[in-house]
C-alpha cells in the first residue's frame, strides 16, 4: 500500500459542504446550459433556464463562499496528518512541493517510477483548483452579458462590444463549458484513479489508512493502519 | 386666427392627396409610435408637422441629400413599396428630397449641381445608404468625376446630422464580410478617419426599416433634435431591445414549443423557431413592434427564424451581421480556421473528445504499471533534495523514536510498523536539517549540521531504492 493515510483533516466540513454544492450546481448548469444551446428536450427549456441562473449565482456565492472560509477554516496541509494549519496556506505554494512539479509530470507521463512526495495537493492539482475560480468568475461574466436584464449595463455592454457581440460572447461562454467538462473529466480520473479513497473522503468523510506524513519533517514517519482498527 | 389658416392651407395640401384630416391624425399617431417616443402624442406631431410644412419661419422644407454607397438599393426599395397615404410617404413629401440616384428625378450634371448647391447653403440632413469602400484608394463609387469617399466626406462634412440608413452604411454589412475585397466599412467609421465630427445616427437593418428612418426624420425635423442614441449610435428606443423581449411566439418559446423542422405541425402551430437558429435573443431591434410592410408582418410572424440582421457594430467592420449570423439556420455562426469553416462544437467535441482518448490511454498505462491500486510507491527522497542535501527540503533520517514522537504529536496511532521511512533514516547516519515550519512544531528545532551526511544518506537511499526497482 503506497499511499498516504486519509483524515477528515484533510477536507474540513465546510468545504465538503462547498464541494458537494459545486458538484450539484455545476452538474445542474452543464444540462440546463446544453439544452439553452440547443433544446434537445424541448418541455425542460424554460425550466431550464430559470435552474441556470438560478445556479449560476450559487455556484457564484459557492465559490465566494470557499475562498473566503480558506482564511478561517484550518485543514491539514498534506496527506498522512492530522495536524492542521490554515486552509489557504494549501493553496499557495508550500515546502512540501518545492522543486517538485516537474516530478509530478514526469511521473504521470511515465517518465518517473516513484510516487512524487508532495502536500495535499500535488503541483498540477493545485494550479487547476487555483484556476476553477477565475474561471467561475469569467463564466459569471460572460453568462451576465448574454442575459437579459444585464446585457446592457455598462460594463457587460463593454465586454460584448471587446469579443465582437453577443454571439462571440455566447461562443465563449460554450466553449468556456467545455474548459469546465475537460477539468472535471481530469480531475474525476486523477482522483478516483490510484482507488476511491479519495473520493470516499471528499464526499462521505470516510477516513483510510495509509502512510503518515510529517508537514514539518516533508517526509513519511509511518504508517496508520486505520482500517484494521475500525 | 393667423394659425388657422395656415391649418387650413397645410390641410388642403393633404386632401390633394388624398389624405383626410382623419387619416392624417391616424398617421401622425403612427409616427408617434414609429418615433418610439412615449412622451409625443399624436396631437404633438400634427402640431410639428403643420408648423415644418408651413409654418416655419424660413418656410422651406428641411433639405435631405440621400446617397447610394455600396448598396444594393434595398433600403430605398424598402422605403418606396411603402403605400400610400402612411407615415412614410408623408415624412418623405415633407422633406425636401434634393439628391436620390433612385428616388430623384434629376440626372446629370444639373443633379449633381443640386447636391453642390444644398451643401453649399448648408442646414442639411444626410442619408447614406450602403458601405463605404476603402479599397483602391477610395476611388471606387467614382462619380461626377469624384471619388467614393470624397463624395462622403465632403457631403457629410457639412451635414447638421448624417443618418447611415441600413446595416452596410453602420458597419459594412454583408459587402465587408469575409473576404471584404472592396474593404467595406460603416460611414461612422469613415468620418472618424478622416477627422468629420458630424453626429451619425445608425439605423441598421437589412434593409432598415423605413419606419425606423421616419422614426429619426421625425425627431431631426420636427423636433429638432437628435433621437436618444445608445452606445452603438443607433436610437435607444428601437435598438435597445432584443426581438425576442418583443416577439409574438415567445410564449410557446417559455411553454417549450418549438419547431425542430420546416414543413411540420410545429411549424403549422407557430411554435418558436429557436432551435432553427433564430438570432433573435441576440438581436436588438424592435421589428417585433414595428413589424413591416404597412405593419402587415415580419420575419419571424411570417415563419422566418431572425437571421439577425440589424447586428452592426459600427466600430467594427467584422462584427457585421453576416460573419455574426451564418449559417443562419444554426445556433452558433461558423468560426474561421485558416480557410476551414469550423461549428463551435465540432472544435469543443473534437477538443474534448481527445483529452477523453488520451486519459483512457492514460488509464491502461496506469494499470499496467500497476498503480491503479494506491499509486505507485512513494520515492524516498525527493531528486532536488537528492541533488541538493545541503538544501534538503525532506528530513529523511528520522530516528523511530522521532517518528513515533511526531505521530503520537499529529494526533496519528502510533504505528504498528514503521514502514514507508527512508532506509536512509535507518542507516542512523544522517541528522534532520530543517526546522520545523508550521507553528505547532516550533519547539522542535534542531541545530542544522552536516549536510554532507544526509546527502550520503540521500544517495544511499536512491541506490537503494533504484535497486529495489530494477
Ligand atoms: C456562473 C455563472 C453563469 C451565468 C450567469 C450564466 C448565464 C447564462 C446565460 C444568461 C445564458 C444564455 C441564455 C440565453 O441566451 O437565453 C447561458 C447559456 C449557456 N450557459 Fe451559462 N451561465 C453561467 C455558468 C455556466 C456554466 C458553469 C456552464 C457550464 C459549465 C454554462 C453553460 C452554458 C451553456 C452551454 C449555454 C448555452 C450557450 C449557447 O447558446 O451555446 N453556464 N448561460
Ligand atoms: C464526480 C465528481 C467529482 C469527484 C469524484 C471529485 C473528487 C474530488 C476529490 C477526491 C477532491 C480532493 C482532492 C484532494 O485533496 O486530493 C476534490 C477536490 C476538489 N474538487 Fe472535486 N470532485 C468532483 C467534482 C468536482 C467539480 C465538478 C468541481 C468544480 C468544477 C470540483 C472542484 C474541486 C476543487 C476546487 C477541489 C479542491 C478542494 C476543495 O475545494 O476543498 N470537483 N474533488
Ligand atoms: S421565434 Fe426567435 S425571437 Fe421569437 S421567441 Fe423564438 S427565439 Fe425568441
Ligand atoms: S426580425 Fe431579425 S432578420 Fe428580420 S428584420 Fe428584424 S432583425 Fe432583421
Amino acid at each position: 500500500m503506497a499511499h498516504l493515510a486519509h483524515y477528515r483533516e484533510a477536507h474540513p466540513l465546510p468545504f465538503v459542504i462547498t464541494h458537494w454544492i459545486n458538484l450539484v450546481a455545476m452538474i445542474l448548469l452543464i444540462i440546463s446550459g446544453f439544452n439553452i444551446h440547443f433544446p434537445f428536450w424541448a418541455a425542460f427549456e424554460g425550466i431550464a433556464r430559470g435552474i441556470h441562473m438560478f445556479f449560476a449565482f450559487v455556484l457564484v456565492l459557492n465559490c465566494i463562499v470557499r475562498v473566503i472560509l480558506s482564511f478561517f477554516v484550518k485543514s491539514a496541509p498534506t496527506g498522512g496528518t492530522r495536524r492542521t494549519d490554515t486552509d489557504i496556506k494549501s493553496w499557495l505554494p508550500q515546502t512540501d512541493n518545492r522543486h517538485q512539479a516537474g516530478a509530478w509530470v514526469k511521473y504521470y507521463l511515465f517518465l518517473k517510477k516513484d510516487h512524487p512526495l508532495s502536500a495535499k495537493l500535488g503541483v498540477p492539482q493545485k494550479l487547476s483548483y487555483l484556476l476553477i475560480p477565475p474561471l467561475i468568475l469569467i463564466m459569471a461574466y460572460t453568462g451576465l452579458c448574454l442575459w437579459g436584464p444585464t446585457m446592457n449595463a455598462p460594463p457587460f455592454a463593454a465586454g460584448l462590444n471587446l469579443v465582437g457581440g453577443a454571439m462571440m460572447m455566447r461562443i465563449i461562454h460554450y466553449f468556456l463549458m467545455y474548459v469546465f467538462i475537460c477539468f472535471m473529466f481530469i480531475h474525476v480520473y486523477l482522483a478516483n484513479v490510484e482507488g476511491t479513497a479519495p473520493t470516499k473522503l471528499m464526499f462521505f468523510r470516510r477516513e483510510h489508512g495509509g502512510l503518515v506524513y510529517d508537514p514539518d519533517k516533508h517526509a513519511i514517519i509511518g504508517e496508520d493502519e486505520l482500517d484494521e482498527k475500525h | 386666427m393667423e394659425r388657422e389658416a395656415i391649418v387650413s392651407e397645410f390641410y388642403e395640401k393633404l386632401d390633394s392627396r388624398g389624405v383626410t384630416r382623419r387619416d392624417f391624425m391616424k398617421l401622425c399617431g403612427a409616427v408617434a409610435a414609429a418615433a418610439g417616443i412615449a412622451h409625443i402624442t399624436a396631437t404633438d406631431v400634427a402640431y410639428a408637422l403643420e408648423q415644418s410644412v408651413i409654418g416655419a419661419k424660413e418656410g422651406n422644407l428641411y433639405p435631405v441629400i440621400w446617397m447610394e454607397g455600396a448598396s444594393c438599393t434595398g433600403c430605398t426599395e424598402s422605403f418606396a413599396q411603402i403605400e400610400t397615404p402612411d407615415p412614410a410617404t408623408v415624412v418623405l413629401e415633407l422633406i425636401s428630397l434634393n439628391y436620390s440616384e433612385t428616388l430623384g428625378a434629376g440626372a446629370g450634371w444639373s443633379f449633381e449641381e443640386a447636391r453642390e448647391q444644398t451643401i453649399a447653403a448648408g442646414n442639411y440632413i444626410f442619408i447614406y445608404e450602403g458601405a463605404v469602400l476603402e479599397k483602391w484608394e477610395g476611388q471606387a463609387l467614382r462619380v461626377a468625376n469624384e471619388p467614393g469617399i470624397e463624395h462622403v466626406t465632403h457631403t457629410a462634412a457639412k451635414a447638421n446630422a448624417v443618418v447611415a440608413l441600413g446595416s452596410c452604411a453602420v458597419n459594412g454589412g454583408w459587402m465587408a464580410a469575409y473576404p471584404n475585397p472592396a474593404g467595406a466599412i460603416g460611414v461612422q467609421q469613415c468620418l472618424k478617419k478622416h477627422g468629420i465630427e458630424t453626429p451619425v445616427v445608425n439605423v441598421p437593418g437589412c434593409p432598415a426599416n423605413p419606419e425606423w428612418l421616419e422614426a429619426v426624420l421625425v425627431d431631426v425635423l420636427f423636433l429638432q433634435q437628435l433621437p436618444d442614441l445608445n452606445a452603438e449610435g443607433k436610437p435607444s428606443l428601437l435598438f435597445t431591445q432584443t426581438i425576442h423581449d418583443n416577439c409574438q411566439r415567445r410564449g410557446h418559446f417559455e411553454n417549450g414549443e418549438f419547431v425542430y423542422q420546416f414543413g411540420t405541425r410545429e411549424e403549422a402551430l407557430g411554435y418558436c423557431l429557436y432551435p432553427l437558429g433564430c438570432r433573435g435573443p441576440q438581436t436588438k431591434a424592435n421589428c417585433g413592434i414595428t413589424r413591416w410592410n404597412n405593419r402587415r408582418s415580419w420575419c419571424v410572424e411570417s415563419g422566418g427564424p431572425c437571421i439577425g440582421c440589424t447586428t452592426a457594430n459600427p466600430a467594427n467592420s467584422n462584427e457585421n451581421w453576416v460573419e455574426t449570423n451564418t449559417p443562419f439556420l444554426k445556433r452558433h455562426r461558423d468560426l474561421r480556421v485558416g480557410d476551414f469553416r469550423l461549428s463551435p462544437t465540432t472544435i469543443a467535441l473534437s477538443v474534448t473528445g481527445l483529452l477523453a482518448a488520451a486519459l483512457v490511454i492514460h488509464g491502461f498505462g496506469m494499470k499496467i504499471t500497476g498503480r491503479m491500486n494506491g499509486g505507485a510507491d512513494f520515492e524516498k527522497v525527493r531528486k532536488w533534495d537528492k541533488r541538493h542535501p545541503d538544501r534538503s527540503i525532506g528530513c529523511y533520517d528520522l530516528s523511530d523514536e522521532e517518528c513515533a514522537a511526531l505521530e503520537a504529536e499529529a494526533g496519528v496511532a502510533a504505528p504498528a510498523k514503521p514502514v514507508g521511512r527512508t532506509t536512509a533514516a535507518k542507516t542512523g547516519t544522517g541528522t534532520a536539517t530543517k526546522t520545523g515550519t508550521t507553528g505547532t512544531t516550533g519547539t522542535r528545532t534542531r541545530a542544522k549540521t552536516a549536510g554532507q551526511d544526509g546527502a550520503d544518506a540521500a544517495k544511499k537511499a536512491d541506490e537503494e531504492s533504484k535497486g529495489g526497482k530494477a
